[in-house]
């Protein structure tokens, strides 16, 4: 193996960590499967890292290419284990974090309670100063105020400050005299600045967003540098990158300053793991289907950009009809990839509720005590017991028959629970369950999708997660994408975007300006501005001019609205060449596809009213080269080979059990065709294909299912 | 147990069933992301004050999306009414696909005329198939003040009143009628983006119902409609067969009905008999010639709101809700309204009847019902020349305050209660589009109402503008008579109207509109939420948190809850705290 450099991801999740090692040269891949270490992930990480190195024999050395997705940070905020933070915000708004929106989570609750601040009262500092809209000082600040509140916050433990001034997004002029100030009392503190971390209107959330930041600072900070230190020790020498939100990646220096950009770091990798899976066949516009043990999760991919968004609220789950944000958890304004996510799992729990209504999630059994089948104590049927009954998944062969599962049971908890109650037998009922639960499934599409103005017709679906190849061939079915891949070893697959990823780094800027008044001079400024901003970040990182890009972007709306539609500009910018074209023509371009796309996304567009330019964005972009994946080539032999015999398999658009062929993924070659109704069996995953269906395997080893019969 | 199906009567499949009423409310959650998104004012677009709807052809109400609980019944009610009433005029069957019904008269069963309803007929191949709605507070429909607040007698002084009239007609907008209506209206702008939004959101319900009846067919969809209706039904009645049964009465006072000083008296008896829900408001105040009434849609609003809370949230809310309940509201009073009398501060009225039932029931059922709350939609509206674009602006908010402790809960602070529940305006958004600058906004100490279970503190916000002199209105109360405590704890804290000019403060009162001079503030506090349970049985270590986070000051701690920290230092003193209490 000597002279061979390999790239290892690492992906860090509630219930496992999943390792992907690939080796440069050769495209050879070898996965890892630990658990993961709630207590310390750092753990769960490096046990992941030593056994992906023992299944390759790989010496640690070879590592050229490190990179890690996790959950840490939105952990330790779900779970309450923050250190004390600070707030410091302008006189008479300190109660910005208590007040929050004003409203209840919940309408006709009267048992409801607000989210609690993640900053508590007594740490909420006022300084007399004061901007306007436009940023102007219409009061200095009162420099002695801010050095009294480094005296109170000594004695406190508070290691991280977060400070967010009114209309501070559009001059930084007194957060960073403060910093500057809290820094000269106590050089330890750890400070965030709202013009820093999210320089956009609207204060509370910018502020919200800053004290996530300040309140993940001190955790994510040591973890990584935990995680950095074992790697030392273990002998890797990779500079590890880290998952952010928006998909790309940063240094772990990088990372640890901002942690809010990386909040949703394992499910954005899913995502670019679709992409880059579809990408290789063309597919440019997708639907990326992940589907784990409590959730699962649809993200849009539109011309090979993940779509990404700015409202998005930590530790409040997507429900499946859920129209905007509920105040249910805390909100982020920075980039993260749009992902709606569902309580519909394998571990999803299957109830009947007081008005005899058959009820799926979002409850979950979790992986403990996990569904019936597992034996492990569950007594709630659950959709991974429903699949069971149903005679879709191999009592004997789950996770490669490491765990038998028990089909009795399953049968008798769902007869008790769900079937009876209906008076229904127990394989309607499982089948009942599973109905509801792709329907909850086809809301979450639906939000990704026609919600969005994008027609599902013309979408590619990637399925993986464990249970998400069982679920998509149907889900296809209802929303009638023509196209469905399911990507070798779907469980680890998401860990694959880890290693298809760039360096990416987002900045943004507030400027309010009435589209037909915009200077486009001015405009370039600004950009050029916050390109020279990310030049100088990558250059640090180490990435060569050539491989840099500058991807420019407006959110705009019509004068009066509030809520902006991003629209990217022409003219992708290289390192050296300037970009082009920022004059009045580009503008009024820009303005013509706002149009365009608000008519698509809202069914409207009204040309003949004014639009006004909001936020400048530029995404600055460090290309890392992609891995040369395995093909898998052809054996030239029928499918018979991977046939393991047969199996009754519920289909309800059969209408009962049917006979159907069983076949092992793993001696699947390709060209090789499987037609439906079939099931295809590997280790960590089951495609289900139902009748009228066809699988084509792919050089690269993906089933392309599409309508269609036998070759 | 009950079933979605009597698999005897043999048609409901409850997978079906279940997948059928989801996309219901699908649709109608994606009229309101779509309103959301394109609105123009700050009431709707971030504020969130509006609400949208699925009405059958029968005018039962199906599915509505998480939006306003004060809007929702009156769809459900509005949308019948208005189409037979036009009906009635043009001839049945002249209502056609393409068309859009305007209306906000409350005395036919709108709210007040703010919240203007654009209800459009659902074809499909060229059957009715039932009717999406949707119902927007407006900023300005004109009258007698900037954002349409106000004390007048009449419904004449509150703005335009837009019976059932066509904006849309075959797919066209009516211009005629738009110009109409923009010419009685302040903030043009706002109030033409708006009306474009609701038609926008209307055309995504269309078009997604349009594609569910393609998929089911209408015979499949009536029918589990019918079934949806009964399910809620059902099992509403069946929650009923569970609450304590009896007569069950309170009342209650607004301060005062905006233009006399008297305060309006509102009582209640509510009956349940195990079936059914009765809610009686004989006793209740004559009607007022001024704007403290609500009409018989309102009133409704308040009983179904408050039922819900009492029984399992999880049943669905369409027109089998409302079946097993019944309203007993005399005709010419302040909670039924007959022309000419104002309606402006019927959701303030609805508003205090909530408060006032759940103390009605906070006997029999002690453990579901909190105790008073900031009992008022609060209103503030202000508008004027915006010296920067000389063009007339206007604006609307409504602030939060306490909510009432609970029997295992504090109240929480600043917070939206009952059939309310509209987001703040941020005040970078605010002061960026509007002359106007808030100096405080925050929560006000000692406010709660003491108890063993705190109630909630309210909120201040103070305002002042910029370069010109607005006019300014509060619609609102609480000023006189505060949020009930329940079991022994306290009232909270009643909310303040200062007008603070030339260094002088004097209280407005909850009604007032006032022409501000340059450099004039106006400071609000609104309400503090009631306490549950006798303040001396809160534990102290809750107390001490509450005056270290600085909610209540060491005084009250003392005085209200009987529990004494140690001077210089966040620690009870036991010692004293057992002497204060005994």
């Amino acid at each position: 193996m000597t002279g061979n450099r390999f790239h290892l991801g690492i992906d860090v999740g509630g219930t496992f960590t999943d390792a992907v090692l690939i080796c440069e040269e050769t495209g050879r891949i070898d996965t890892a499967k630990v658990p993961s270490t709630p207590a310390d992930p750092s753990i769960g990480f490096m046990a992941a890292v030593a056994r992906a190195l023992e299944n390759g024999a790989v010496d640690p050395g070879a590592i050229s290419h490190l990179v890690h997705g996790t959950t840490v940070a939105t952990n330790s905020l779900i779970e309450g284990k923050t250190p004390k933070t600070a707030f410091v915000t302008t006189e008479g708004f300190g109660d910005m974090l208590e007040i929050a929106r004003q409203v209840r989570p919940s309408l006709y609750d009267v048992h409801f309670e607000k989210l609690r601040p993640l900053v508590p009262r007594d740490l909420c500092f006022e300084v007399p100063e004061r901007l306007d809209a436009a940023g102007g000082v219409l009061k200095p600040l009162d420099e002695d105020a801010v050095r009294e509140i480094a005296a109170a916050l000594r004695g406190q433990e508070v290691r991280s400050v977060a400070v967010c001034l009114l209309h501070g997004y559009a001059n930084p002029v007194h957060e960073e005299r403060v910093a500057k100030i809290l820094r000269e009392e106590d050089p330890e503190l750890l400070i965030s600045l709202s013009s820093s971390v999210c320089p956009e209107f609207r204060e509370y959330f910018r502020a919200s967003t800053c004290v996530i930041n300040a309140c993940i600072v001190p955790v994510v900070a040591r973890y990584l540098a935990g995680i950095e230190e074992g790697l030392g020790r273990a002998g890797l020498e990779a500079e590890l990158l880290v998952m952010q939100s928006n998909g790309g990646v940063l240094t772990a220096e990088q990372a640890a300053g901002k942690p809010v950009f990386m909040v949703e770091s394992g499910p954005a990798a899913g995502v670019v793991s679709a992409n880059f899976i579809a990408g290789r066949l063309g597919h440019a516009d997708l639907i990326s289907f992940d589907m784990g043990g409590t959730t699962a999760k649809a993200g849009l991919v539109l011309d090979g950009r993940p779509r990404v968004t700015k409202e998005y609220e930590v530790g409040a789950q997507a429900q499946p009809g859920q129209g905007m944000t509920r105040a249910a958890g805390y909100p982020i304004r920075t980039p993260v990839i749009d992902l709606v996510e569902v309580g519909a799992g394998g571990g999803s729990l299957a109830w009947v509720d007081a008005g005899g209504g058959l009820r799926v999630g979002p409850r979950s059994a979790g992986a403990d005590p996990g569904p019936i089948c597992y034996g492990r104590g569950g007594t709630e049927p659950t959709i991974t017991d429903a699949n069971l009954v149903l005679g879709r998944l191999n009592p004997d062969y789950f996770l490669g028959g490491e765990m038998p599962l028990d089909v009795e049971a399953a049968a008798a908890g769902i007869r008790e629970r769900c079937a009876e109650p209906l008076g229904l037998d127990p394989v309607e009922a499982a089948n009942g369950i599973i109905e509801i639960a792709n329907a909850t499934m086809i809301n979450a599409l639906r939000l990704v999708t026609v919600r969005r103005g994008n027609d599902p017709r013309e979408l590619t679906m990637v399925a993986f997660g464990g249970a998400g190849p069982l679920h998509a061939n149907r889900l296809c079915m209802e929303m009638r994408i023509p196209t469905l891949v399911v990507p070798p070893s779907p469980g680890t697959a998401s860990a694959l975007g880890l290693l298809v990823t760039d360096l990416r780094h987002e900045f943004s800027r507030t400027r309010v300006t009435a589209a037909d008044a915009a200077d486009a001079a001015h405009v370039r400024s600004l950009f050029e501005r916050m390109e020279e901003e990310g030049r100088r970040t990558l250059r640090r990182e180490g990435v060569a001019a050539a491989d840099m890009e500058f991807r420019r972007g407006i959110e705009m709306r019509y004068a009066g609205q509030s809520s902006e539609v991003a629209v990217t500009l022409p003219g992708e910018a290289t390192h050296d060449r300037a970009v082009g074209g920022m004059d009045a023509a580009t503008l009024a371009d820009a303005v013509r596809r706002f149009h365009a796309e608000h008519e698509r996304a809202y069914g409207h567009g009204y040309p003949e009213e004014p639009v006004e330019l909001v936020n400048f964005t530029v995404t600055a972009i460090g290309r890392i080269a992609r891995p040369r994946l395995p093909r898998i080539g052809s054996n030239g032999k029928g499918i018979s080979d991977a046939q393991r015999g047969t199996r009754r398999v519920f289909f309800s658009d059969a209408g009962g059990f049917v006979e159907t062929a069983i076949h092992d993924r793993a001696l699947l070659r390709a060209g090789h065709v499987v037609a439906g109704p079939a099931v295809i069996e590997e280790v960590d995953s089951t495609t289900l294909l139902h009748a009228g269906y066809r699988a084509e395997v792919d050089e690269f080893g993906n089933l392309l299912v599409s309508p269609g019969g036998a070759p | 147990m009950p079933q979605p199906e009597s698999r005897a009567g043999g048609a409901v499949d409850p997978v079906l069933f279940e997948v059928i009423r989801n996309a219901l409310v699908e649709a109608t959650e994606e009229m309101s992301v779509t309103l959301q998104r394109t609105a123009y004012s700050t009431n709707i677009k971030t504020r969130l004050d509006y609400s949208c709807a699925f009405v059958d052809a029968e005018g039962r109400m199906i599915a509505q999306a998480f939006c306003q609980p004060a809007h929702l019944v009156t769809i459900g009610r509005l949308v019948p009414r208005a189409v037979a009433e036009y009906e009635a005029e043009h001839g049945k069957g002249t209502l056609g696909p393409g068309d859009g019904l305007l209306v906000n008269d409350p005395h036919r069963q709108a709210s007040h005329l703010n919240d203007v309803f654009l209800i459009a007929p659902v074809f499909r191949e060229g059957e009715l198939v039932g009717y999406v709605a949707n119902c927007c507070h407006h900023v300005d429909v004109g009258g007698g003040a900037p954002a349409s607040i106000g004390a007048f007698r009449e419904i004449y002084q509150e703005g335009i009143i837009l019976p059932v009239v066509k904006l849309f007609d075959g797919g066209e907008l009516v211009d005629d009628v738009l110009k109409l209506m923009l010419a009685n209206v302040r903030a043009k702008k706002e109030v033409a983006g708006d009306l474009r939004a609701q038609h926008a959101a209307n055309e995504i319900g269309l078009r997604r119902l349009s594609a569910l009846w393609e998929r089911y067919g209408a015979e499949l969809l009536g029918s589990y409609m019918d079934r949806m209706i009964e399910y809620s039904e059902r099992r509403l009645r069946a929650e009923l067969a569970e609450l304590p049964r009896g007569e069950f009465a309170a009342e209650g006072c607004l301060d005062d009905d905006g233009i006399t000083g008297e305060p309006v008296h509102l009582k209640v008896r509510i009956r349940f008999d195990g079936s059914t829900a009765r809610f009686d408001f004989t006793g209740t105040d004559p009607q007022r010639a001024a704007p403290m009434n609500c009409n018989l849609t309102q009133c409704f609003t308040a009983c179904v709101y408050v039922l819900k809370c009492l029984v399992d949230p999880d049943i669905p809310l369409n027109e089998g809700f409302y079946r097993p309940i019944e309203v007993v509201a005399p005709e010419g009073s302040a909670v039924n309204v007959r022309p000419p009398a104002g309606v402006v501060g019927g959701w303030e009225v609805a508003m205090r009847l909530c408060d006032i039932m759940f103390r009605a029931l906070a006997d029999p059922m002690p453990e579901r019902v909190p105790a008073g709350t900031k009992g008022m939609i609060c209103h503030v509206g202000f508008g004027g020349e915006d010296p920067a674009t000389g063009e007339y602006y206007c604006f609307l908010e409504t602030l939060a305050g306490g909510y009432g402790g609970r029997h295992d809960a504090d109240g929480p602070d600043a917070v939206q209660t009952h059939i309310q529940n509209t987001q703040n305006a941020p005040i970078e958004e605010t002061e960026l589009n509007y002359p106007v600058r808030i100096h405080e906004y925050s929560l006000v100490p000692d406010s709660e109402g003491a108890g063993r279970r705190r109630g909630g503190l309210a909120l201040c916000r103070e305002y002042e503008f910029v370069g010109h002199e607005p006019t300014f209105t509060t619609l609102a109360d609480r000023a006189r008579f505060p949020a009930h405590g329940l079991h022994g704890g306290c009232d909270g804290k009643v909310a303040s109207y200062r007008l603070i000019s030339g260094g002088e403060a004097r209280e407005l009162g909850s009604k007032a509109t006032v022409q501000l001079a340059t450099g004039d503030r106006v400071r609000i506090e609104t309400a503090g939420g009631g306490g549950f349970g006798p303040a001396h049985e809160r534990d102290p270590e809750a107390v001490l948190r509450d005056a270290r986070e600085g909610k209540i000051s060491r005084a009250r701690a003392r005085d209200a809850y009987g529990v004494a920290i140690k001077p210089g230092a966040w620690e009870v003193d036991l010692a004293e705290t057992r002497r204060l209490r005994e």
